[in-house]
């Protein structure tokens, strides 16, 4: 295997030109996936010395652009203004082990795209964009197109995750991040992020290849159970050692239910 | 390939050389080229927390911290949190409080803890719990462990 740390975007641009090369942010899954001998790159492009990739700012349109390298640990302390800051806040929170939130990134997460993980649902419920670096300049990809599948995403051959973007805060909205898993840090069985303001809109992971969405939920009890027991309905969940397939579906309306209501109490 | 990479690396002050694959963990380089055998292998993908070691001044699973990728950031071990001399105050108070059964957990629950203690001096039993939620004790220490936390956070009223 080769090793490469460039410090700029462009040298990173021309190693990952390579067949097999991949790049490598906090390394969180890569190097477990490797010890485990489940992938074996022959190149390897650290993205640790590339400044670019880091630091938040807040734009001119009011939404903030987040760096690809922010490790979960600084996003568990982002301190901004509304829904979708403090929707990222709450999930980052609940990623894995302090240690491994120290390490890891969003960027390198969200290119992992494991369909159990936290940032996919969140990106997701808060309408956030992901920014794709290539030699041929940025492009900006819905978190719902990002997310494609079982460790499956948009990124072509050669391009890096450079940034998270997230809309401007919006007014008197309220989020939540609801997570069921065994134990603290461990993968979700299945988690539900809301963002409620007149109406909720919530996303779903664990029960399906990639985050579930629906959007223009009325607030009554009713309401929310008819939409949870249809997205239960539509949902695909794994069998897995975490839990069943009907014990996901079975949960989905109550997760739901409760990240709506926590979503309006912090509103 | 085997090739062979030559690093450097700043092991608790002092600066190592090895030759090490690009694919080996700083927990490999750590054990098998510098005899600092106090970090242990339990896992090997991230679960178990018995490899914690601080990466300027940052906790870190040394299984999944590739060792080339570790640069000129400083590594502490549990070798290095004590003075070589007598025991860190996280350590004392493991021994004081029996909190060790089989040991193979304490390095990482040693470096936990003191990266807890130079974060948050003086932490309830919540903000311990959750400091330790990313290290496995097998034998199913935790209690005694807990203790030892906060007798070190009551020590410092």
């Amino acid at each position: 295997m080769e090793f490469f740390s460039p410090t700029s975007l462009e040298e990173a641009y021309r190693a990952l030109s390579a067949d097999e090369a991949q790049c490598l942010a906090g390394g969180q899954s890569l190097v477990a996936m490797m010890n485990l001998g489940l992938v074996s790159p022959r190149r390897l492009v650290s993205l640790r010395k590339i400044e670019s990739l880091r630091g938040i700012t807040r734009q001119s349109d009011g939404s903030v652009r987040i760096g690809a390298m922010t490790t979960h640990a600084e996003l568990a302390n982002l301190d901004l203004p509304g829904a979708p800051a403090s929707l990222l806040a709450n999930a980052a929170c609940v990623v894995a082990y302090p240690a491994v939130r120290m390490q890891g990134t969003l960027g390198g997460s969200i290119a992992h795209a494991d369909p159990a993980a936290d940032y996919p649902v969140v990106l997701t419920a808060a309408r956030a964009s992901v920014e794709i670096g290539s030699p041929l300049g940025p492009r900006l990809t819905s978190a719902s197109d990002f997310f494609r599948g079982v460790f499956e995403t948009a990124l072509q051959h050669g391009e890096i995750v450079t940034a998270v973007v997230l809309p401007s805060p919006e007014v008197g909205a309220g989020a939540a991040y609801e997570k069921l898993s065994l134990v603290a840090g461990d993968f979700a069985i299945v988690s539900v992020a809301a963002i409620v303001a007149e109406t909720a809109r919530i996303a779903i992971g664990g029960c399906s290849p990639k985050p579930m969405f629906a959007s223009d939920i009325d607030l009554t009890d009713d309401a929310i159970l008819i939409v949870g027991k249809r997205i239960a309905m539509d949902s695909d969940p794994p069998s897995d050692q975490r839990a069943s397939a009907a014990y996901r579906r079975r949960v989905v309306p109550e997760l739901i239910r409760r990240a709506v209501r926590a979503a309006q109490a912090s509103a | 390939m085997n090739d062979r990479l030559a690093l450097l690396v700043k092991v608790n002050g002092e600066l190592h050389e090895a030759l090490a694959s690009p694919a080996a963990t700083l927990l490999e380089v750590l054990r098998d080229q510098l005899s600092l055998t106090g970090t242990k292998r339990g896992c090997n993908h991230g679960v178990c927390g018995a490899c914690t070691v601080l990466i300027d001044g940052k906790l870190a699973r040394s299984c999944l911290a590739l060792a080339a990728d570790v640069g000129e950031r400083e590594v502490t071990t549990v070798e290095g949190v004590a003075d070589g001399v007598s025991c860190s105050a996280v350590q004392r108070a493991l021994i004081e409080s029996g909190a060790i059964q089989c040991g193979f957990c304490t390095p990482g629950f040693v470096m936990a803890l003191t990266y807890l203690f130079a974060s948050d001096p003086r932490p309830n039993r919540e903000t311990i719990r959750a400091a330790l939620s990313g290290n496995l004790c097998r034998c199913s220490g935790y209690v005694k462990i807990v203790e030892a936390a906060e007798r070190i956070a009551e020590a410092r009223v």
